[in-house]
């Protein structure tokens, strides 16, 4: 499978702050790239290296398979971007706006204004102002800008900003048809669920780096939890006897406020399992749980903290 | 060129444009017209009496409305192009139009062009309604016409009108490149407008090393083709101030090249 985007040793630095310390990433062709991170952790300045807004410290990118630096700006034309809060002047029309747009960069087929209008549902309310849309409306017109050039490679920061639900699941849909047409879609977001619908690839960012890459179904599986709800006495001799059979690293315990638990990273289909190991053990529990979400595995691997539950994995709370 | 026309589309459709050059219109139509109906005012001494009718009066009119429109025209255009460069970095217009691959100096100078271009049109307006106000005002102050049609005059009206412009265009330069540092829109207009009246009170204290800076120099360009009303003693001679403001408005579009080239674009 081809490269769409690839960087390596990617480094920027604000002054003192560090934005990337050394990002490493690869976007196969063809596939929805979610790109994950907590705020901060350099989604957006990425971004903006990857469209030349900025210059790296350090680092090589790749766009569409061919080394690419700050003065490369012709390939620019085969890339469609969205980068932050969609840009665009007030007082024109949102058709004017995207006219506006399509006067700059690489050349834009004959009604293909109009076109995306109507693929993005503005085109109702495409001779009205911008100044008087909603976010979720700009963001629509966003998008639409970013597809002006009909690029093979599409960059979008949060896209889901500000839309409503039916103008998520349209979007969503949207960039799954662009995927199946054999472009790239590379999506930061913070909005794991969405992602987690959304993308095939998914690299998670922290602090500067990656921290994990791999495809959505790889990774839900390695971030598998199940959970037993038990009191806090059975907790040393439950953790001692999971341990036992999982692996000491598997098992954690944590109390909240809904009760001791303790979780082990195991597929769903080992539940009775579990529940076996601590009858054996004495230990009765009153509750299993069986589950994956990409949302403890960005948790985990971000250090943002366990969510409510803790179904996090690290050692005995 | 499609830049250029995109731009003046956007200049067109933008209330502010139209407000700017009204404004412009207005106050250089109220001047006129108040010159006119004040000049037979009893209050006013004959010396007075005289300037006013000295500036009222045709073919010299020609001349006046000229330099009135580039000092006030002026002005408005610097703070009205440090508005339109300042809002390419503060909407993020700048930023798409980078991002889809655009060369960021074409884009800027581009722009900067576009309304050079919408400023020749507006000035060309303009001019018209200030020759109308001030046929007025001589009306209203009882003074002869028959100057307005002195075709040698006429005849040098284009010549005057390129010299405005090419003023008005440096003014405009110069607040472009302003915002264009700055970034911003209130901050271009702020500070283009603070280096504006910041070198007419220089003049009081430096005036031979004024008379080489943005304004003073496009002020003695226009005062070149507006003989009858004579330069400031300070001023550069026409044919050096023509050169100088050539220099001062290619050093503003090779500011704002290279600081938008060399810009890290955040936001």
């Amino acid at each position: 499978m081809t490269t769409a985007l690839a960087v390596h040793g990617l480094r920027k630095a604000y002054g003192a702050r560090v934005a990337l310390d050394g990002l490493d990433l690869e976007v196969p062709t063809g596939t929805v790239y979610g790109f994950l991170g907590p705020n901060g952790a350099g989604k957006t300045t990425t971004m903006r290296l990857l469209v030349g807004l900025i210059r790296p410290d350090a680092g090589t990118l790749e766009v569409l398979g061919r080394p690419y630096t700050w003065h490369d700006r012709h390939r620019l034309f085969d890339v469609g971007a969205l980068i932050e809060t969609p840009s665009f002047y007030p007082f024109l029309s949102g058709r004017e706006n995207l006219r506006a747009v399509a006067a700059t960069g690489g050349p834009v087929a004959l009604g293909r204004v109009d076109e995306l209008l109507t693929l993005v549902g503005l085109r109702e309310r495409a001779a009205d102002k911008v100044g008087g849309y909603s976010l979720g409306m700009k963001q629509r017109l966003g998008i639409a800008a970013a597809l002006l050039s009909d690029p093979s490679l599409l960059l979008l920061d949060e896209p889901a900003n500000g839309l409503d639900p039916g103008g998520i699941v349209g979007m969503r849909e949207l960039l799954r048809q662009l995927a199946a047409a054999g472009k790239t879609v590379f999506v930061s977001s913070h909005i794991l669920p969405e992602v987690q619908q959304l993308a095939d690839v998914v690299g998670i960012v922290a602090k500067g780096r990656l921290v994990r890459e791999g495809r959505v179904e790889d990774l839900l599986a390695s971030s598998a939890v199940v959970r037993a709800r038990i009191t806090g006495d059975e907790a040393p001799g439950a953790h001692a006897a999971a341990a036992a059979r999982f692996g000491a690293d598997a098992v954690a315990v944590s109390a909240g406020g809904d009760g001791t638990w303790l979780a082990v990273r195991t597929e769903g289909s080992r539940s009775a399992e579990l529940n076996q190991v601590l009858a054996q053990a004495g230990v009765y529990a009153s509750r299993l749980e069986a589950g994956s979400d990409l949302e403890s595995l960005f948790l985990e691997l971000t250090g943002e903290g366990a969510p409510n539950g803790g179904m996090g994995i690290g050692g005995v709370a | 060129m499609r830049i250029v026309r995109s731009t003046f589309r956007k200049i067109v459709r933008r209330t502010a444009s139209w407000v700017t050059a009204g404004l412009v219109a207005g106050l250089l139509a109220l001047v006129y017209l108040a010159l006119g109906a004040t000049s037979q005012a009893v209050s006013a001494r004959p010396v007075e009496q005289a300037a006013i009718k000295a500036l009222l009066t045709f073919p010299g009119a020609y001349g006046t409305v000229a330099s009135q429109l580039l000092d006030t025209g002026g002005l408005f255009a610097l703070a009205f192009a440090a508005a339109v460069a300042g809002s390419e970095w503060g909407w993020g217009t700048l930023k798409s139009a980078v991002a889809r691959g655009e060369s960021r100096w074409r884009y800027m100078l581009a722009t900067l062009l576009a309304l050079v271009l919408a400023a020749g049109v507006a000035l060309i307006v303009v001019y018209a309604i200030g020759i109308l106000a001030a046929v007025g005002g001589a009306s209203l102050a009882g003074l002869s016409l028959a100057g307005v049609s002195d075709s040698a005059t006429i005849a040098g009206v284009p010549s005057l009108f390129v010299h405005v412009w090419l003023g008005v265009a440096e003014e405009m330069a110069i607040g472009f490149a302003v915002a264009t540092l700055t970034r911003s829109q209130l901050a271009g207009v702020g500070a283009g407008i603070a280096l504006f009246f910041g070198e007419q009170f220089a003049t009081l204290i430096l005036p031979d090393v004024v008379k080489y800076l943005p304004f003073n120099a496009a002020s003695a360009v226009v005062e070149r083709a507006n003989l009858a009303a004579g330069a400031a003693p300070a001023a550069l001679p026409p044919d050096q101030a023509t050169v100088v403001t050539i220099i001062w408005l290619a050093a503003a579009a090779l500011l704002v090249a290279g600081a938008t080239e060399r810009a890290e674009i955040g936001s």
